[in-house]
């Protein structure tokens, strides 16, 4: 178990050092930079210079990726090219906590009406109930995230003026977001944790404990609920750092002050320093997740072995 | 990782009862099957709709997406104009039909050519094994380490915006999936007798991959390259939305959301229907995704 954890960190470390590898060259080659945003004022030859030399955009590329690893390594991810007041580390710190708070409160909320309908499709198969469900669990799934805010916004804030329609003052602005964000996502939980229920109760250990005379309820409490729950949890817990990383939608639209909007706004800027480690720290988030999931399907299903 | 697996079963016949058992090619039980869905029939007839909007877009409307009229802009829908003008006065209808082009182009083009670097990568990934596939099986964990998204925002920042570069960045993503799927499938049937035999036949390999892997891997890339479609549409129109995607004059739902800023909460035919138009295509190509994994029997494990 120890050796597995240790050689999934080191391979996490790995395509992390890859990722930033590939990403950093890459926008250390294309052609333009930073100094090409708003174009229409002119630049002198000095001023792009000082601007290089400032940033070390001077020294050959190889040398500039082992600087930047080097710090890397100790979360410093250098300066942003348009807050050179603050670091990187900075803003995803001072940032983090809107994404946080969006991202798990949608994933909170998609998990309690998915996982709700879910099973009240399982235990109800092939009747009206079902066919409900399922047709408002696609339905609901395809609406995009930031379709679904400019419809709560208009009815909630615009017309009914209950919700603040954007910006950040306290946490009622958070409701209009995790509604927006955290219904669509619903949809899919909704189909998955139906698609393990039905799975648990087709088999044949169930069919065993029917045969037995055990009743309904302990059935679907002591044998259908506890496998269907190891594909659920392995597939749920990733949500948590994709609904943070996919609130940059949302964040735009509902103007909230998240790592997602700095993403955008420093991609539009041609931001370097702030896109790579906003990148990085979204990659770590990621794969940590994955390997506690793994780790944590070990622990729930004890048939599974963890090797390779 | 969670790495999926897939198993099909092309020629397994769901009901039986339900339609007489005459020779029939697994094709044919799937396109029976197909039809029954209705959501996926839905799909089908607007995608339809959608294509010959997309191929007729200049002539149906007298007007021209680029156009503006400054003495009629924001005009509620009239007979005039069915769905209204924005805030330069150009035909909203117009430029909602114009916007169907970079959709499907950018729908299909990213899956064609996802599976055209996917499937061979997969293919010589999983039957291959040794050092093809531990390299390749790094591409793939490098490009699942972040969610596409993030992969084609940074592509797109570093590229340029353009709907060249969006396409081309959805396509440096999108492989990723039918590598991941091919590679396990032909995993799994190198084992098995009838490839052994092929070998012990001296059958040479491209024609082993081309003849025996990938026709047992078709169901699974048709269903592939229709689940991908919903998602490539939702990423133009989310990125477009963002600024990043399909460039101003040419029409794009997102970039027309966008527009809609902040005119819509007075004007709210601006949002109606480009939302409505992205909200249709994406459950309709995802419509026909759903009801081809039935029909094909595709069996997702995660």
């Amino acid at each position: 178990m120890f050796a597995y954890i240790i050689r999934r960190l080191l391979g996490i470390l790995t395509t992390l050092i890859l990722l930033s590898l590939f990403t950093f060259t890459l926008s250390r080659t294309v052609s333009g930079g930073p100094w090409m945003v708003g174009a229409e004022i002119p630049q002198s030859a000095e001023q792009i210079a000082a601007f290089k030399s400032q940033y070390g955009l001077d020294q050959p590329v190889w040398r500039q990726y082992l600087v930047w690893l080097k710090n890397a390594l100790t979360l410093n991810f250098g300066v942003p090219f348009s807050m050179p007041e603050k670091t990187v580390t900075q803003v995803i710190w001072d940032t983090l906590p809107y994404s946080a708070l969006l991202g798990g409160l949608s994933a909170l909320l998609a998990l309690v009406i998915g996982i709700s309908l879910g099973m009240l499709a399982a235990a109800n198969p092939h009747s009206r109930i079902d066919s409900a469900v399922t047709l408002f669990a696609v339905l609901i799934g395809t609406i995009p995230s930031f379709v679904m805010g400019f419809v709560l916004v208009y009815f909630f804030s615009a017309r009914l003026h209950w919700f603040p329609a954007g910006g950040w003052g306290g946490p009622i602005n958070l409701v209009l977001p995790v509604i927006a964000f955290g219904l669509p996502a619903s949809g899919g939980v909704a189909r998955w944790t139906r698609q393990c229920v039905m799975e648990a109760i087709a088999s044949d250990y169930v069919r065993t404990a029917q045969s037995k005379g055990l009743t309904n309820r302990i059935i679907m409490l002591r044998h259908v609920l506890r496998n269907a729950l190891i594909p659920m949890v392995t597939s749920f817990l990733p949500l948590i750092p994709a609904m943070m990383t996919g609130s940059i939608f949302i964040e735009v639209v509902f103007g909230l002050p998240g790592l997602g909007k700095y993403f955008v706004l420093s991609s539009m800027n041609r931001d370097y320093p702030m896109v790579l480690g906003i990148t990085m720290f979204w990659a770590l988030l990621i794969s940590v997740t994955f390997l506690v999931t793994d780790i944590l399907y070990g622990v729930i299903d004890p048939r599974v072995r963890l090797e390779q | 990782m969670s790495t999926t697996t897939a198993v099909v079963r092309p020629g397994s016949v769901t009901k039986q009862a339900d339609f007489p058992m005459d020779a029939q090619s697994p094709w044919a039980h799937a396109w029976r099957r197909f039809r029954r869905n209705r959501l996926a029939v839905f799909g089908m007839v607007f995608s339809g709709i959608v294509i010959l909007i997309a191929i007729f877009a200049p002539w149906l409307t007298p007007y021209n997406y680029a156009d503006i009229d400054p003495l009629h802009t924001l005009a509620s829908p009239s007979w005039l104009h069915p769905m209204g003008t924005d805030m330069l006065g150009r035909d909203m209808m117009t430029r909602i039909f114009f916007a169907t082009r970079p959709m499907l182009l950018v729908g299909i083009i990213t899956q064609l050519a996802g599976l055209l670097v996917g499937v061979p990568l997969g293919m010589i990934a999983g039957y291959a094994g040794g050092f093809f596939d531990w390299l390749i099986t790094r591409l793939v964990d490098l490009f699942s380490a972040l969610p596409w998204y993030l992969i084609v925002l940074y592509l797109v920042m570093v590229l340029s915006p353009s709907l060249q570069n969006l396409i081309l960045a959805l396509t440096i993503t999108s492989w990723v999936g039918s590598c991941r799927l091919v590679r396990g499938l032909s995993f799994s049937i190198r084992e098995q007798e009838f490839i052994k035999a092929a070998r012990a036949l001296g059958i040479p390999t491209w024609r082993i991959l081309t003849h025996h892997i990938l026709p047992q891997a078709a169901p699974l890339l048709v269903w592939g390259f229709a689940a991908g479609i919903p998602v490539a549409v939702f990423a133009e129109a989310s990125l477009s939305f963002l600024g990043m995607g399909v460039r101003p004059p040419q029409p794009s739902w997102g970039q027309m959301l966008a527009e809609a800023g902040s005119y819509w909460q007075y004007w709210p035919h601006m949002f109606v229907f480009p939302s409505l138009m992205i909200t249709l295509s994406v459950l309709a190509f995802q419509g026909m995704a759903d009801g081809l994994r039935e029909a094909l029997d595709v069996k997702m494990t995660t």
